[in-house]
């Protein structure tokens, strides 16, 4: 009997291997950028598969540089070949223009139910599809600072963990509070990513 | 255990989570700190072409928002190669590298030349790809002790397979480290010497750091 650990092994190394075959046939620049998205979730898969709490920590800073290194080649990319001209307008799709609101007020609602990074990812997506759809012509420093406070609020309530641990409770309602807030901002400005004056 | 870096002169706690300074790490430290004050205080080169066979040259002007982001850029670089010495866990070590990666491609990035640009971008995918082995090792090191602290792993409870070191190795040689320049060599044709000079000094550092970490655990 093979351990699942080993098969999980073998299979992550079969798709990095599959990946670098792909990267190494590609010459296309951008086509490129895309595939070493293959070799990122094969590295969080080597990460996964150690199935533990810290993994599951250690997930998360593993995701963040891999997204920091793609936005930052894809502005590199953009730069260099000399992507200046803002997009075109939006999509014109019926549904877009009637279901927004109501679809964007459960997913929110249900988000806030579910507080923490799930019930953020939640809501974002609600909040994302409302952006989408509609206009955007929102001041976005204030869901900027928002998001900004609440990761400070968020800091805060590992501080109540580590020195008034007493406190616990407190700080799991501030800390799943907060990271729901600076999740869904986060997440919402994806929306508007579009060109525009405000994006 | 081999103590190439000598005895811990100070240690920083936040739980079992360390940074230990010892005089070898120390020096490295010191080194990039001294160079990243450098970088801050000084004003970048103006470099100057000279046409091949007559009197004419082209000075290079360097923008101050370019300078701005550029020395941004050089000090993060800076802030993560002195993170990477003192760590004393192998994916915090990890992190700082491929944060020293980013930061190497957000120095040249600001440069306005299609050339530069070009090697910036190629030595991402690289350095992105290189992502892979460098997690990748810090994660089988994970699985097969249990622990990332290197202090933990020195003392030799239980042993680090060799095929996680060499995927660490090979992980911070993908991100471009000293000596295995080739994949941006020609990054470092973009003008603005302090800061193009940070690239290779953090380099050298990783390099010089992950030896240290190969050789101890």
């Amino acid at each position: 009997m093979i351990p699942d650990y080993s098969i999980g092994l073998l299979v992550a190394f079969a798709a990095a291997g599959t990946a670098f075959f792909a990267l190494m046939r590609e010459t296309d620049g951008l086509h490129r950028l895309l595939l070493t998205d293959l070799v990122e979730v094969v590295t969080l898969a080597f990460i996964a598969l150690v199935g533990t709490d810290l993994a599951e920590a250690l997930i998360l800073p593993g995701l963040v540089v891999g997204v920091s290194e793609l936005i930052a080649l894809s502005e590199i990319y953009r730069v260099k070949e000399g992507y200046v001209r803002p997009p075109a307008a939006g999509l014109q799709i019926e549904v877009m223009e009637s279901a927004p609101g109501i679809l964007a007020a459960i997913l929110v609602v249900y988000g806030i139910i579910l507080s923490g990074f799930s019930g953020g990812a939640v809501a974002g997506l609600g909040v994302i599809f409302y952006f989408l759809s509609r206009s955007h012509n929102e001041r976005f420093e204030l869901i900027e600072t928002a998001s900004g406070y609440s990761w400070v609020l968020w800091i805060v309530a590992f501080f109540v963990f580590m020195l008034l641990p007493q406190h616990w409770f407190f700080a799991v309602m501030l800390a799943g509070a907060a990271i729901l807030v600076k999740v869904m901002a986060k997440m919402s400005l994806i929306g508007t990513m579009r060109g525009g004056p405000n994006a | 255990m081999p103590e190439i870096g000598g005895s811990d002169l100070f240690v920083l706690e936040f739980g079992d989570i360390l940074h230990y300074y010892t005089p070898y790490t120390t020096t490295l430290f010191v080194l990039a700190l001294i160079f990243t004050a450098l970088a801050i205080l000084s004003r970048p080169e103006g470099q100057v072409d000279i046409a091949f066979g007559g009197d004419a040259y082209y000075a290079k002007e360097t923008a101050v928002s370019e300078m701005r982001f550029r020395r941004f850029m050089t000090i993060a670089c800076g802030l993560a190669t002195m993170g990477a010495m003192g760590s004393g866990d192998i994916f915090n070590f990890t992190l700082f590298a491929s944060l020293v990666g980013i930061t190497n491609v957000g120095i040249v990035a600001a440069v306005k030349s299609r050339h530069v640009l070009d090697a910036a971008y190629e030595y991402g995918i690289v350095a992105m790809v290189a992502t892979l082995p460098l997690f990748g090792g810090a994660a089988l090191i994970l699985a097969t002790t249990g622990t990332l602290s290197i202090p933990a792993l020195a003392a030799g409870a239980s042993a680090v397979p060799l095929i996680g070191k060499a995927l660490l190795a090979l992980g911070v040689i993908g991100e471009g480290m000293a000596p295995f320049y080739a994949a941006k060599a020609e990054m470092f044709r973009a003008p603005g010497a302090p800061y193009v000079i940070m690239c290779s000094l953090s380099s050298l550092l990783i390099f010089l750091r992950v030896v240290e970490i190969a050789i101890t655990i």
